[in-house]
């Protein structure tokens, strides 16, 4: 094969892989379905859904802030330091270790909104919005997957349907 | 929900795989979230909380109100419950966040090595070294000459550096300040017995005669004055007249209905002659018997002469003496640093002497509540201090929060002399001039970081706390003392019982609680400080008594006597650097200079005739020399200055302090030569004459206005007291034809924001900028970036000269986006990312846009703002970034957003209380710490708001209101 053929093929080639390539990548932690393994194997399922704790139990701030907040160690280890897990007990002893050595918890997040988004969960759970319009049915899940693409038209349809503002000033700071 | 592979994200997924495919396969990371282990008590992650503290950022120690969110300080605020600022801040106060992220203040201890090079050292090697170094000091025998120098300190800090000092048998600390007034103390002597600093009651005056105080920038507590001159010229309807007697146009003569050109130094012999007319006019306070002493006295001042001395027409001097005369309460006051010769006491005293005729002692002028800066030793004892150092008979030195080696001159010689001491330790936060003569350097924390107290005034104690950790490893000074002292006697004894400074500065508040006869217990007590910021005690005034030996006093003239050659060599304070302290805040020196808009520079201020017979334009480099020393500074020239001086603003031209205040500008007061006031041993700022030279060299000297003046267009806009009597003034102006209107009008169901700047309150300070800078993340360009116009100031004083019957004036107009209601800039963007939302805001929508600058093209104001770059902080600047905001990046416009971060949060407060956000819960950062409540905010569609109400005032006008752009923002005209 002729190197004038050959060439153009190659570039073609690798373009392609660098594409497909760079697709998966630009969609990786903004896709749904994305459900990336945490440190601890928490379950919601058996928090909320078995054992039917409330969210804002240890979500503590969503009512009060802009953000829910990621429970402490210490909310952690208030309820385990009895329950020592019956499904699970190797991922509680993980949770106490974290605490014996007084060391955070490395989350990894699911749900996220870009730096310029202003969101506060305060004012939607004044509204009386459930967890679950937004981030799907967390109760039912073992490792927690993001079912919804938080871009601005998913925002503006809801805020529309319920007749909130949908002032650009409102979100966009 | 469904979700498709669109034709966009294709796109996206190509270019960023592309991308991703040069850049070496780096996906974007996972971003992952830390939780607390035990979350601090009360913490609620992003939400912000207010910690009430002491500015002190200068002697004046206003209250401060410190945000913090995550553990980290993000805006200072005045302290509304703290009597010295009512709420307010100056610009240096708001620029304190620029120290406490300093990226050069020490990261550590610094101790120097046998080369002779700084090396960093731990925190107990530091303190062993000073405990070693006391140790054997005192073997030797020669503790007794080893000396703190300190700034000016109060409270328990200054009794710990005293106690510290005796325990360890050390002589008594030295305190330097460059501004610390010794000439109105020893007038107060003179006059009354009273070596203090008295508290002037501005408010209460109704004619304000002011011999060159600048009241607005470094005078004594410029906030606390700012407001009261402020409240003082709005008593009963705007109509208190204040006349300011300067050589140069300085900021408080534009704020002041009267500006009148002195000959420098020769302000005693104008307020002579006043106080010959009140006399003659029959207008003295006085007893018979008083009067006629006095008149003997002040017989040979009369307008004639003295006007032939100080060069004001003698009509002036009587007109002046006339109205003073006739008002109730007249105040008059002295000169502050600029103008203060070698006969600044005379100067006081005949101020002092005007007062009591005027019957003002103890009405307008308070003694015995002490301003405590009047605790400062003065120049001369520290020129004293340094021959003792030059001698080397101090052999231990602990410099703590002053800097000599920069704000003495030249000619005091106190670098040579410090390079005598064989060890000097500093305290210093930053590396400044004198520091770097250190031997040991042991970093203090900033304001933001410590416990600590201040006493601004007799009874006013405030209280400092911690609001973030340390950003470096610095110490608490006072722990860092606590520790040596501990370390040299062995453990605690009576006299020093703590063992940290909190512990001691606990023990120092149980003496006030003891003293202040409150009946809760200390706990209480403490809390409450706590939570108010000090414990403010009203204080009684004592009574002063004029001295009856003034009949006998010789006032002196400055003894400026030169050449026709030679000029008066006219140095003054600024604003922003005060004694030079702050020239290493960026936002400092990229917010212009109020009066020439000249940033990140020095200049020398000369009248056009001097320029025209020196062969000058502005930017030639003149040499300016005085005696041996000379500085080459860039010519500035305009009409706020006589013809026979040139001027030059002091606090720039550090050899050290960082990498922002390096190599910019000169230090003007480097070159006094060596003398002091003889009866007060201050250091005189009108000294000496100089020449000046012009060198042929070129310096770009970089200004923000456009213009000097606003060429007719109504920008700046006055108001006679007569023609405002007269119901308003017709004629000026062009008023558009309201009903005219291409698009149909907005609408705003529930909100208008709007916003009401009052000219005849604004005194052109800058606060708001600085305010503006800190709130909403601007980034700062510097000097070459400002000269081709990118600074990126959202508000901005514009300053207009104009000249009216002769008389040359300056002019202050507060220009943000107007949030128009027929906005330019809105139809010309090809991307929508501007638009009038229905609260009445300009909105702007970064992501939107595209970079056309169209719409900046189209503003009339000028007031939008292009991001050339994507602009840096220096670590750890980013720090303070407001995360209620955007960082804007490179080809972004941006503009004032009336503070939307703010609206939003009072209306989410308003919401959880279930009503409307009304009158009080927004107020953008420019009107919450303008000192003088010039800017008012609120909504238009309420109209018992005080916005709306201004909105149809009289004096009301909008700026180019004839193109029909309708803005929201109403000027109220100043009153002339």
């Amino acid at each position: 094969m002729s190197k004038k053929i050959l060439i153009p093929i190659l570039v073609l080639f690798v373009l392609t892989v660098a594409s497909i390539a760079g697709y998966t990548v630009y969609q990786y932690p903004f896709r749904i379905g994305y459900a990336p393994e945490q440190p601890i194997n928490f379950s919601h399922k058996i928090h909320a859904g078995d054992n039917n704790i409330p969210c804002q139990f240890c979500h503590l701030y969503a009512r009060r802030s802009i953000v829910a907040g990621i429970p402490s160690v210490q909310t952690c280890y208030n309820c385990h330091k009895l329950v020592t897990g019956t499904k699970n007990p190797e991922e509680v002893k993980k949770v106490l270790g974290y605490w014996d050595r007084k060391q955070p918890i490395p989350w990894i997040k699911v749900f996220d909104l870009p730096d310029f988004v202003h969101f506060s969960h305060k004012r939607h759970v004044a509204k009386g919005k459930t967890c679950q319009e937004c981030h799907g049915p967390i109760e039912t899940m073992d490792r927690v997957e993001r079912i919804t693409f938080f871009n601005m038209g998913w925002c503006v349809n809801c805020h529309r349907k319920n007749g909130a503002d949908d002032d650009c000033w409102v979100c966009h700071k | 929900m469904e979700f498709k592979f669109r034709r966009r994200d294709f796109l996206k997924g190509l270019l960023s795989g592309g991308a991703v495919a040069l850049g070496g396969c780096s996906p974007e990371k996972t971003e992952k979230v830390i939780p607390y282990v035990v979350p601090p008590d009360d913490y609620i992650p992003g939400v912000s909380k207010w910690y009430n503290s002491v500015c002190r950022e200068c002697p004046a120690g206003c209250g401060a109100m410190v945000r913090q969110r995550e553990g980290r300080v993000l805006k200072v605020e005045g302290n509304p419950k703290n009597p010295v600022n009512e709420g307010a801040l100056c610009v240096r106060g708001q620029a304190s966040l620029q120290g406490l992220y300093n990226p050069d203040r020490f990261a550590q201890p610094y101790a120097r090595n046998q080369a002779g090079k700084m090396e960093k050292i731990s925190w107990e090697d530091g303190i062993n070294m000073l405990a070693q170094k006391i140790k054997q000091l005192s073997t030797e025998g020669k503790i007794g000459n080893a000396m703190f120098l300190s700034g000016h300190v109060t409270g328990a800090r200054a009794k710990l550096i005293d106690t510290c000092s005796s325990l360890l048998g050390m002589k008594k600390r030295a305190t330097y300040e460059a501004f610390s007034y010794e000439s109105i103390k020893t007038a107060g002597d003179l006059c009354f017995g009273r070596k203090e600093v008295p508290f002037f009651v501005l408010e209460k005056a109704d004619y304000l005669l002011n011999f060159g105080a600048d009241l607005f920038e470094t005078w004594i507590s410029p906030v606390r004055y700012s407001k009261d001159f402020s409240r003082m010229r709005q008593n009963d309807g705007y109509y208190k007249k204040s006349v300011h007697v300067e050589p140069r146009h300085s900021l408080t003569a534009a704020g002041a209905d009267e500006w009148v050109s002195i000959r420098p130094g020769t302000e005693v012999f104008m307020a002579l002659g006043i106080g010959h007319e009140l006399l003659k006019n029959g207008k003295a306070k006085l007893s018979a018997e008083e009067s006629a002493g006095l008149n003997e006295l002040l017989a040979a001042y009369t307008p004639e002469k003295v006007a032939a001395d100080t060069d004001v027409p003698a009509p002036t001097i009587k007109r002046i003496a006339k109205e003073l005369g006739e008002a109730e309460s007249g105040l008059v006051l002295g000169p502050g640093m600029a103008g203060g010769g070698k006969n600044s006491v005379d100067t006081w005293v005949a101020v002092y002497l005007l007062n009591h005729i005027l019957g003002g002692i103890n009405q307008t002028i308070l003694f015995g509540l002490g301003e405590s800066i009047g605790q400062t030793d003065s120049y001369g004892d520290i020129q004293e201090l340094t021959a003792r150092m030059k001698r080397q008979e101090v052999p231990l030195l602990m410099v703590h929060e002053t800097n000599p080696a920069y704000s003495m001159p030249g000619s005091a010689e106190f670098k040579k002399a410090i390079d005598q001491v064989p060890f000097v330790v500093s305290f210093s936060t930053f590396p400044d001039e004198t520091t770097e003569f250190a031997d040991l350097i042991l970093p203090d924390h900033t304001w933001m970081e410590r416990w600590d107290d201040f006493e601004s005034r007799k009874g006013a104690h405030g209280l400092l706390q911690p609001v973030m950790d340390p950003v470096t490893d610095t110490r608490n000074f006072g722990d860092v003392l606590i520790e040596v002292c501990l370390k040299i006697l062995g453990g605690p004894n009576e006299k020093l019982s703590s063992k940290t400074y909190y512990d001691y500065l606990l023990e120092s508040w149980k003496g006030i609680h003891a003293a202040s006869g409150e009946t809760k217990s200390f706990d209480g007590f403490w809390e409450g400080a706590l939570r108010r910021g000090g414990y403010f005690a009203a204080a009684q005034p004592e009574n002063a008594s004029f001295t009856k030996e003034i009949v006998s006093y010789k006032f002196m003239d400055a003894g400026l006597k030169g050449s026709a050659n030679e000029f008066y060599f006219y140095v003054y304070p600024s604003g922003r650097y005060f004694d030079g302290r702050s020239a290493d805040r960026q936002w400092l020196q990229e917010i212009p200079d109020p009066i020439t808009v000249a940033v990140w520079d020095s200049w020398a201020e000369i009248h056009p005739q001097t320029a025209a017979k020196l062969g000058v334009k502005r930017g030639d480099v003149l040499k300016v020399r005085a005696g041996k020393s000379e500085i080459k500074v860039p010519a500035y020239i305009y009409e706020g200055v006589r013809p026979d001086m040139v001027a030059v603003q002091a606090g720039q031209g550090h050899e050290a302090l960082g990498r922002y205040a390096m190599n910019v500008g000169v230090n003007a007061v480097s070159i006094l030569p060596q003398d002091k006031e003889p009866k007060s041993g201050a250091l005189p700022w009108l000294s000496t004459l100089v020449s000046l030279e012009k060198t042929g060299e070129k310096h770009l000297l970089v200004t923000l206005d456009g213009s000097l003046d606003d060429d007719n267009r109504g920008i700046y806009q006055t108001v006679t007291k007569a023609e405002l009597e007269h119901g308003g003034d017709h004629g000026k102006g062009h008023h558009a034809e309201k009903d005219y209107q291409m698009y149909a009008p907005h609408e705003h169901p529930t909100y208008q924001w709007a916003m009401a700047v009052d000219l005849n309150k604004c005194i052109g300070c800058g606060a708001c900028s600085a305010a503006c800078y800190a709130e909403n993340n601007l980034p700062v360009v510097g000097k070459k970036e400002c000269g081709v116009g990118r600074e990126m100031a959202w508000i901005r004083i514009e300053r207009y000269f104009t000249k009216k019957d002769g008389t040359f004036r300056a002019g202050f107009v507060p220009m943000m986006c107007q949030q128009c209601h027929n906005a330019p800039c809105e139809s010309v963007c090809p991307a929508y990312a501007t638009y009038h939302n229905n609260e009445g805001l300009n909105v702007q929508v970064y992501n939107r846009c595209v970079g056309t600058r169209y719409c900046s093209n189209n503003c009339p104001y000028k007031v939008r703002r292009f991001n050339w770059y994507t602009y840096k902080w220096d670590n750890p600047l980013e720090q303070q970034l407001n995360p209620d905001i955007s960082v804007r990046q490179m080809g972004i416009m941006e503009k004032c957003t009336f503070c939307v971060q703010r609206i939003r949060e009072g209306k989410d407060r308003a919401k959880d209380e279930g009503r409307l956000a009304g009158e009080g819960d927004i107020q953008p950062a420019c009107a919450q710490t303008c000192p003088v409540n010039a800017i008012t905010f609120g909504n238009l569609k309420d109209p018992k708001s005080e916005v709306f109400k201004k909105s149809k005032d009289p004096r009301g006008y909008r700026v180019l209101e004839v193109i029909n752009v309708q803005p929201a923002v109403t000027y109220l005209k100043r009153i002339t």
